[in-house]
């Protein structure tokens, strides 16, 4: 019989293990002069110049990303619930939704630009990765009661509505916010692409200029706190999911 | 039952034909130029009418996404196994599944693009790194899966090492790998594609900054649909592959 070592341990070991690989990688310079010790990266975050820098580009990019989910998480919804009370409507947006979901961000740029301009792209695009993962997670959540379930509300004469509400939607919460952890990171991402597309500020556009300018600190300080923030709203994501299990299951 | 079969058919794919009208409605309605919004006839009679100027591009990112995924799952897979046989770095699992979960590619390439240089082969390096950490991270939380009781059995009968690997652990993992493959097939184009926009010097994602910036609106556009069907296709086939060989090993 092996002692096993509690989890956090386990995880604290893991992170510490990550962190002194890029370390060393970064002190040792096998990786060129574009890899800089973690060190370096926080020291420099430490300056106020280019922490100011790197605060305005992540309020930006934050509130692309939060408009982005918010709006997302609304069309899915109605959506769904559009599915749910049109069954016929139902075969098609499925199909839709697999296919959306496929589509290259990246694609929807031309369209994007011309419509919505540069300064609200990264909010749609964010919006139109989350919107098509929270569909798929709306759908199958809606659709996640037991027949016994649905049954003893048909035979008791329930409306479509109370249905919905006593037990379809409190059944599909757990998946929703499954849904929710994969959508956070996508609306991050989202904006991040949008910004590549010309936006005025934000994380995405400081570090594709960072590369551009040879600017190495400034590029991983940049990296690290979009990967930070994405990571914190994952971590949010996770911790409300755990909650809605196990209040809802 | 033709007719049946194409109602059904209807029935799947009306908002595609949706999507297009709206598309034509929304650039008449909105009086649109071409030079702002082009109609979907044009875009469509662009890449059907000129087939060559798309083809090396499309082949260019289609080679380059495949080829970056599979070499990326295979690393994945390899790594995967030798952590699996060397306990005390299991604990990078979580955090390397953490990054997998949230750090988006947009993070990723700049750095990557970055330390190997403005190279062609970087373009090929962006996809094997994002296709090498779903690989992994599925792989070995397959693997950590197979039962106790059967990991007993093997032990009892005094099975080798590598016997069990390959008898025991590496078919517990194909369901998830092929979940992998699944997620990651879109994923890998979209890479090789925002790769090939910020640094390429061919493939789709370059094609669209050169039709861009020579105010080709119709090639933008058309790059765009070329690539969405790429994207979509891969996904379908990766999905194809799963729901064939997915139910042999569970």
């Amino acid at each position: 019989m092996r002692l096993r070592s509690p989890r956090w341990l386990n995880n604290t070991i893991g992170v510490l293990i990550l962190i002194t690989v890029a370390e060393l990688i970064g002190r040792t310079g096998i990786a060129g002069r574009s890899w800089p010790p973690l060190t370096d990266v926080v020291g420099y975050l430490a300056e106020p110049v280019a922490q100011a820098t790197v605060l305005r580009a992540l309020t930006a990019t934050a509130a692309s990303a939060g408009w982005g989910l918010v709006l997302g998480i609304v069309f899915a919804a109605i959506a769904a619930l559009l599915a749910n009370f049109i069954p016929v409507l139902r075969p098609g947006l499925d199909r839709l939704a697999s296919v959306l979901n496929a589509v290259p961000l990246i694609a929807l740029a031309p369209l994007l630009i011309t419509t919505v301009g540069r300064e609200s792209t990264p909010a749609v695009v964010a919006a139109l990765g989350v919107g098509f993962v929270m569909f798929v997670a709306f759908t199958a959540g809606l659709a996640g009661a037991s027949a016994t379930h649905q049954d003893v509300f048909s035979v008791f004469g329930s409306a479509r509505s109370t249905t919905l509400l006593r037990l379809q939607i409190p059944v599909s919460l757990p998946t929703v916010f499954d849904g929710l952890a994969l959508a956070a990171p996508t609306a991050i991402l989202g904006a991040t692409i949008g910004e590549w597309f010309g936006a005025p500020r934000g994380l995405g556009v400081l570090i594709v200029s960072a590369m551009q300018n040879y600017q190495v600190l400034l590029l991983w300080a940049a990296a690290l706190t979009a990967a930070l923030l994405s990571l914190a709203a994952y971590l949010i994501a996770v911790r409300l999911q755990s909650g809605a299990v196990r209040r809802f299951t | 039952m033709i007719r049946r079969s194409r109602l059904a058919g209807l029935l799947h794919l009306w908002p595609i034909v949706a999507l297009v009208l709206l598309w034509d409605v929304w650039v008449l309605a909105n009086g649109y130029t071409s030079i702002v919004a082009p109609r979907p006839w044009s875009v469509i009679n662009d890449v059907v009418g000129n087939p060559d100027a798309y083809a090396i591009d499309f082949l260019w990112t289609l080679a380059i996404s495949v080829g970056g995924l599979l070499l990326g799952m295979l690393l994945g897979t390899i790594a995967a196994v030798l952590i699996s046989l060397w306990a005390p770095m299991s604990a990078v699992l979580t955090p390397a599944a953490l990054i997998v979960r949230s750090v988006p590619v947009t993070v990723m390439i700049p750095i990557i693009a970055r330390v190997f240089g403005y190279e062609v082969y970087t373009v090929l390096v962006v996809t094997v790194i994002t296709s090498f950490f779903p690989a992994f991270v599925l792989g070995l939380s397959g693997m950590a899966s197979a039962p106790a009781s059967s990991r007993d059995l093997f032990v009892v009968f005094g099975s080798s090492r590598p016997a069990s690997l390959w008898r025991l652990r590496l078919p517990y993992a194909v369901p998830n790998l092929l979940l992998a493959l699944r997620i990651t097939a879109p994923l890998a184009v979209l890479s090789a594609m925002l790769a090939e926009f910020l640094i390429g010097q061919q493939g789709l994602g370059y094609l669209f900054i050169v039709a861009r910036s020579y105010m080709e609106i119709d090639r933008a556009w058309g790059t765009a649909l070329v690539a969405t069907m790429l994207s979509v296709f891969a996904f379908l086939a990766a999905r194809f592959v799963e729901r064939r060989i997915s139910p042999r090993f569970t």
